[in-house]
């Protein structure tokens, strides 16, 4: 064995300990903290969106209160948005795989990376403190709407700071990426020879650099107004409304991106492990995260049509939003390119890539149809956009995190779950899913408002279904989570390449030593996805 | 293991000594930059809404004297400078949008 061969403890044998963990500066563990911390936060706000639905089964009051209604889905909000989406796949998979696939050893700060999930528990403490203190928690929305967020009495400067915190997280986690990309990747890897994956992250940490800091300040101006009455936006002061919301969306519109370009990176390793052939049309697919990053930034009056922007603004943000579209349909039909005449092997990670597209692609359109103006005057603040943004969401980034955690499994724990299992976890959870959502566009045409635990008796058989798919969903999801811990006790697996992948994780050990490779990673000649029996015809 | 990439590295991971004049220098414009905010906020109520253009505009000054000299933006290659640019557009463009609401409503 070679200097360059020195075998090491993989990264879970190095050391024990509970502050081996929280402090430790391996990038692997410090995704894993991220995982057991997001997926805790998933479970709850699952909970919270049962919760809802059960008391929408039947019109009228079921088992909570109007106000306490108002609390959760306001909860729910901002755990689902700013607990999980958000640092899911980029602080989970991103801090995990990123420096392995770029073929390094770690992040380029790997304390600062430590500091970013201490700054996310932080958060999710300030977060979390808004049930036990003063009149509990907000009940404005995640959107902290203003002028209600600035005279509301519950803890709205408590959820504020928490998001402001979450915020640092976000920043300081896509600052790392960005330094990563650049400046350790592995000798002779220029950026078109970087795995997708790495390009979706490039793109989302730009976003988390450039806009978050924008909704930092913009939730700091709602203290200030609640505590000086300083007159940003509360018009009876001397503020306008419509200010906060172009300065919240114009976060949380690229915010969005945040989301979905990760997951889409995910789809796009997926696909040509699975096909096992070259993906179709790399640069195509690289630089259209970076369109869908630039593009998403423009786009953000299209949450405020009916809000009293001016006319000529909405014309100008509704024909950007159709611009969107342009990139995010390039990657779908490369990803189909790829899976025609490729050697599919039909595994679960697969199942849940195409789920994303089929469900990313109702959510997409449902999109256009929001922004477009006309159809949006009817559609807006009804049951239709709830059920576009959850398709979006959920649909696409939750399944394409469900998808990556199953991909990623044997890599990462060095163990495999039972795949028949999984297989029946993943059907009744896309099942469920649809069934949960896909009433809520029939409703919203229907005229139903989002936001109320009341409505009228036209709408509750469509209401039933959505809360029976609720349940459905909630199955697949406990048989999904107890297939994968029970698959953590199993015994390790002996093939380290359970999928035939070629992208450089895959050529270490599972799970990889502490510093990710016994011996210096060799470049795929030809590109990331050049498989050696591919028929690229 | 030191695999960094060689292509894409600082220009020549080179301390850079800059003379004290120079960051007294910078000190100084600073210094003048913040004055002069601050006497167009108290005293240039006349300039109506340029106020806040001059206001925003001398603050971009001061962020582009800190990157180039305090933060040695002057010594990277270009595409950093390229990238500080896109994003200062970024932001102008985010600002245009906005007041052209304002202005069309």
């Amino acid at each position: 064995m070679t200097e360059s061969e020195i075998s090491q403890p993989n990264y879970l044998q190095v050391k024990k300990g509970l502050f081996s963990w929280i402090f430790t500066l391996d990038h692997k563990r410090i995704g894993l903290l991220y995982l057991y911390s997001v997926g805790a936060f998933f479970l709850v706000g699952v909970a919270l969106g049962v919760l809802m639905r059960l008391e929408l089964l039947n019109p009228g009051r079921d088992i909570i209160e109007a106000q306490t209604y108002n609390q959760v889905f306001t909860l729910h909000g901002v755990i689902m948005i700013f607990l999980f989406i958000i640092p899911s796949i980029p602080a989970v998979f991103g801090n995990f795989f990123l420096p392995i696939m770029l073929g390094t050893d770690d992040v380029a700060f790997p304390k600062l990376n430590l500091m970013s999930w201490w700054l996310y528990v932080v958060g999710a403490l300030f977060a979390l403190s808004t049930l036990v203190f003063g009149d509990g928690p907000a009940d404005t929305g995640w959107t902290f709407y203003a002028p209600y967020s600035v005279k509301t009495g519950t803890n709205v400067s408590l959820s504020v700071l928490a998001a402001f915190i979450l915020g640092f997280s976000s920043i300081l986690t896509g600052l790392n990426f960005i330094v990563t990309i650049h400046r350790l990747r592995a000798p002779g890897m220029g950026f078109n020879d970087m795995p997708l994956f790495s390009w979706a992250l490039y793109a989302t940490s730009w976003i988390q650099l450039l806009a978050t800091p924008i909704i930092g300040i913009t939730l700091l101006m709602i203290v200030a107004e609640r505590i000086l009455g300083i007159g940003l936006f509360d018009p009876s002061i001397g503020g306008d409304p419509i200010l906060y919301q172009h300065l919240f969306w114009i976060y949380s519109h690229p915010a969005v991106y945040i989301m979905a370009l990760p997951a889409m990176g995910i789809v796009s390793e997926i696909i040509p492990t699975f096909a096992q052939r070259t993906i179709f049309g790399y640069k195509a697919i690289a630089y259209s995260s970076m369109a869908i990053a630039f593009v998403g930034y423009f786009v953000w009056g299209h949450h405020m049509f009916t809000s009293g922007m001016s006319g000529p603004a909405a014309y100008i943000f509704s024909i950007l939003t159709f611009f969107v579209a342009i990139p995010t349909s390039i990657k779908v039909f490369n990803w189909l390119a790829t899976l025609y005449k490729g050697s599919i092997n039909i595994q679960v990670p697969l199942l849940f890539a195409v789920g994303f597209i089929f469900n990313f692609l109702i959510g997409g359109l449902t999109g256009l149809v929001n922004g477009a103006l006309a159809a949006d005057v009817h559609l807006h603040d009804t049951y239709f956009v709830v059920g576009h943004f959850h398709y979006v969401m959920f649909g696409g980034t939750g399944f394409a995190f469900f998808g990556a955690l199953h991909y990623w499994y044997p890599k990462m724990w060095g163990k495999m779950y039972n795949r028949t299992v999984a297989n029946l976890a993943f059907a009744i959870l896309f099942i469920g899913f649809n069934m949960l959502y896909f009433p809520m566009f029939i409703l919203g045409i229907m005229g139903m408002p989002r936001r109320y635990y009341d409505y009228l008796p036209e709408f509750h058989t469509f209401n039933q279904i959505s809360t029976y798919g609720s349940w459905i969903l909630v199955t697949g999801l406990l048989l999904m989570v107890y297939n994968l811990i029970k698959g953590y006790f199993s015994k390790p697996v002996s093939e380290p390449n359970p999928w035939n992948g070629i992208t450089l994780e895959w050529q270490t050990k599972s799970p990889p030593p502490l510093h990710n490779f016994d011996k210096a990673p060799e470049l795929v000649k030809g590109g990331p996805y050049n498989y050696p029996n591919a028929i690229n015809g | 293991m030191s695999n960094h990439n060689k292509t894409d590295h600082h220009k020549d991971d080179e301390l850079h000594i800059t003379s004290y004049s120079e960051h007294f220098g910078t000190w100084v414009s600073l210094i003048l930059l913040t004055f002069m905010t601050v006497f167009i906020s108290v005293y240039g109520a006349d300039l109506n809404t340029l106020t806040v253009a001059t206001a925003l505009f001398i603050a971009s000054v001061k962020a582009l004297v800190v990157a180039y000299y305090f933060m040695h933006l002057k010594y990277d290659p270009r595409i950093y400078r390229v990238m500080l640019l896109v994003v200062m557009a970024l932001f102008v463009v985010f600002l245009i949008m906005l007041i052209f609401d304002y202005l069309t409503r």
